[in-house]
């Protein structure tokens, strides 16, 4: 027989995450690690590891020729890119294809059409799935403003094009405030970012994001696995997920899943992905874009409905059918996931990589945990400060948060500063407990604590 | 600390090995041949289509790799824009040269060109420009008469026409097969740039890499600007010649595009990739100083 061997292009806990999938799938796997990451767990568990370059993850982890030598060199016919690096980059992709090896995720084509926003936007408009209506490039004229802010009627966001953490952003609710702000909004952005341009959004009141798990086979079976509410995140990283989403109902959740298929089925989507869409609080959904890849908050989902994700891409790449179709999908109990971060929130969340002296982990039914930190693991300075997700799930939404409580009692990293307690706090939150929450969530929780 | 883990490992190999005891057979992958191009500086694999949109130049270590007179027309010309003109010169064997034809033929069927010089017009950023380009995979770009008959075409229809003259050189310098026709070709060409010049016209030109011998000695020396190539071997004789010659050491950067540049014998070092868009420049400046002369 012969046999697969995939080259993880990845590290931390997602390159932990595949060797388990490939080890259960009997796949030989090879991991790949930088200088920085020699003592790194997914080293360690791997069928075989190579070095691939330096500790900047340019040299190494995001270094094309480097992670094709690697794949070639130990035989691999397939390459899981795993999330962030080179997953979703359209050039690794082609790279890849024309060296006949397998991309464990979508075609470069397929990338191609879903990296540029402007055209997702459009094929998904063409299909008639709402997005959120804005002026598709810069504005730099209060004129044009003007037209663009009736077409799509207010209120209406001012964005800096090269804006982010918060600036540059005004919220304007009518034409007055429109002629106020449009100058002093492109000023601001001259003097925050370098750039004056900005554009124009729909502006959503309290938003939620939430996102459409899609698997799909190259047979043309499209299948979702139903949402995840990512709604819990600070400064667009996502904290927390949940699934089922608290604030959708049958009738949405059957919409937005009906949405996502026919828009993977539209640019002919294989292997998984995610459309994640903005819902506001009367329960009107826009699609954002398509995440062409695994992502981390994949667990919560495969607690909900029974399906290995990670495996299923694996099979679904080596041309396997889906074992599956949408009417045998069941969607029972609600799965939370928190994740722990190396970094310190009285320092406004600086990373805070170092030692990790002692390490306590949580345990019993219910209780995942994704990670690949342990005892005497010193956490390099060179990658993001992911440290582990801590997965819980129940028959309840109550009761998985009373899981998440307790789990995260439990867990003990002794000797580098984390986020748990935000998480725990989080966790106690009347209105997070009530499921009563959006994007803003934690920014005003924070502000609440930072008051006391 | 690692010591649990390679234990561990260890321990798991031998029971896999008393359980499973066959080794597994691997699907082969087969590479498509030419996907991947090597540096021959720095070794480094470059991607070709990269490579291409890179204008030839090594990602890495920024080394300019030898191209074709066709592939530098490409780069540096608006698309499609390329108009070949005088195609059909073909070279005799004048002197009875021995192996001269042979080796002509071989050349021909390597590079598909019938002899060492592209001619004709194109647009350059919207200009419209008459363009020479030498190619150093014929014989080195060497000149002999038909480079030399067919560069003297170009400069005299640039002259005509009124357009400004770009060349690009790459050559070891004059075919030595052809003997006194080669050389008197430096002589032409030279006269007829002098006769450009006196037309008022724009003459660029680009030395590359190799620009030496009788070519350095005539028209690619006589530019109203003179840009080198990044990395471009400029000079007359070979530096072996010239050390047993004086009998002296040579500075390292002895005959390099930067050396030239110090001691003033170009205008300017540009590197490949922004060489298009300085041409342009150049050009859209020059076009308004010869509307400004009218208007006088």
């Amino acid at each position: 027989m012969m046999q697969n061997k995939i080259l993880i292009a990845n590290r931390g806990e997602i390159a932990l995450r595949i060797i388990r999938a490939c080890k259960e799938l009997g796949i030989s796997c090879v991991a790949v690690y930088s200088k920085a990451d020699e003592s790194s767990l997914h080293v360690k568990y791997a069928d075989e590891a190579i070095c691939v370059g330096e500790a900047h993850a340019v040299d190494s982890y995001l270094n094309v020729n480097n992670i094709i030598s690697a794949a070639i060199s130990t035989g691999c016919n397939a390459i899981h890119p795993g999330y962030g690096f080179l997953a979703e980059n359209e050039k690794f992709a082609k790279i890849v294809e024309k060296c006949k090896l397998k991309l464990i995720g979508p075609t470069s084509e397929i990338m191609k059409k879903l990296g540029n926003k402007t055209l997702a936007r459009k094929i998904a408009k063409d299909i008639g799935i709402p997005v959120a209506e804005g002026s598709d490039g810069p504005v730099d004229d209060i004129a044009v403003a003007e037209t663009v802010a009736d077409r799509i009627g207010y209120p209406v966001l001012i964005k800096a094009v090269s804006g982010g953490g918060g600036k540059g952003i005004s919220i304007i609710y009518n034409q007055e405030e429109l002629r106020k702000l449009f100058e002093l909004t492109r000023h601001e952005a001259e003097v925050n970012f370098g750039n004056s341009q900005v554009y124009i959004e729909k502006y959503i009141e309290n938003p939620r994001h939430i996102e459409v798990q899609i698997i799909a086979d190259v047979f043309g079976n499209t299948v979702h696995l139903g949402e995840r509410d990512c709604s819990i995140q600070r400064r667009n990283q996502k904290m927390i997920e949940e699934a089922p989403s608290p604030f959708v109902n049958n009738k949405l959740r059957t919409a937005l899943g009906d949405a996502a298929v026919r828009l993977a089925q539209a640019v002919g989507y294989q292997n998984v992905g995610t459309v994640e869409f903005i819902v506001d609080k009367d329960g009107n959904y826009y699609f954002i874009e398509v995440n062409a890849r695994i992502q981390v908050e994949h667990p919560v989902t495969e607690m909900i409905t029974g399906i290995d994700i990670v495996k299923e891409q694996i099979l679904i790449a080596f041309k396997s059918e889906l074992s599956f179709r949408q009417e045998d999908i069941n969607f029972s109990g609600y799965a939370l996931e928190c994740r722990l971060n190396a970094e310190d929130p009285n320092l406004n969340f600086r990373p805070s990589p170092g030692l990790i002296r002692n390490l306590v982990l949580p345990g019993g039914p219910g209780v995942r945990l994704d990670s690949h930190i342990y005892s005497n693991y010193r956490i390099p300075p060179y990658y993001d400060s992911l440290l582990a997700k801590v997965i819980t799930y129940a028959s309840t939404r109550k009761d998985a948060i009373r899981k998440m409580r307790f789990a995260l009692e439990q867990l003990i990293v002794d000797g580098i500063k984390t986020n748990i307690e935000i998480l725990y706090l989080i966790m106690h939150n009347t209105n997070f407990v009530r499921g009563v929450y959006d994007t803003g969530f934690v920014r005003d929780f924070l502000e609440i604590i930072k008051g006391e | 600390m690692n010591n649990i883990f390679e234990d561990r490992k260890a321990k798991v190999e031998t029971y896999k090995k008393d359980i499973r005891g066959k080794k597994e057979k691997l699907f082969k992958v087969d590479i498509p041949e030419g996907l991947f191009v090597k540096c021959e500086k720095c070794n480094e694999h470059l991607f070709r289509e990269d490579l291409f949109s890179n204008y030839y130049v090594c990602h890495k270590c920024h080394s300019h790799f030898r191209i074709s007179a066709r592939e530098r027309l490409v780069l540096m010309t608006d698309d499609d824009s390329f108009q070949e003109m005088f195609s059909t010169l073909k070279t005799v064997n004048p002197l009875n040269f021995p192996n001269y034809d042979s080796k002509i033929k071989k050349y021909q069927e390597q590079t598909k060109e019938l002899d060492a010089f592209v001619a004709g017009t194109a647009v350059i950023g919207g200009e419209k420009v008459a363009i020479g380009v030498l190619d150093s995979f014929f014989m080195m770009g060497s000149m002999g008469s038909v480079v030399g008959e067919k560069a003297t075409r170009l400069i005299e229809h640039s002259i005509k026409a009124r357009l400004p003259l770009v060349i690009f050189a790459a050559s070891g310098g004059a075919r030595m097969q052809e003997g006194i026709f080669s050389l008197m070709q430096m002589a032409k060409t030279s006269a007829a740039i002098r006769r450009h010049n006196e037309a008022g016209l724009l003459y660029i030109s680009i030395l590359t890499n190799p620009t030496t011998g009788g070519v350095a000695a005539s028209f690619a020396s006589l530019g109203d600007i003179i840009i080198a190539e990044r990395g471009a071997l400029i000079g007359f004789a070979g530096q072996r010649v010239i050390r047993q010659t004086i009998g002296q050491e040579l500075p390292d950067d002895f005959q390099t595009a930067e050396f030239q540049l110090k001691k003033g014998f170009v205008d300017m070092v540009i590197d490949r990739n922004n060489l298009k868009s300085i041409i342009e420049k150049l050009l859209i400046l020059h076009k308004r100083k010869e509307t400004d002369d009218k208007h006088e």
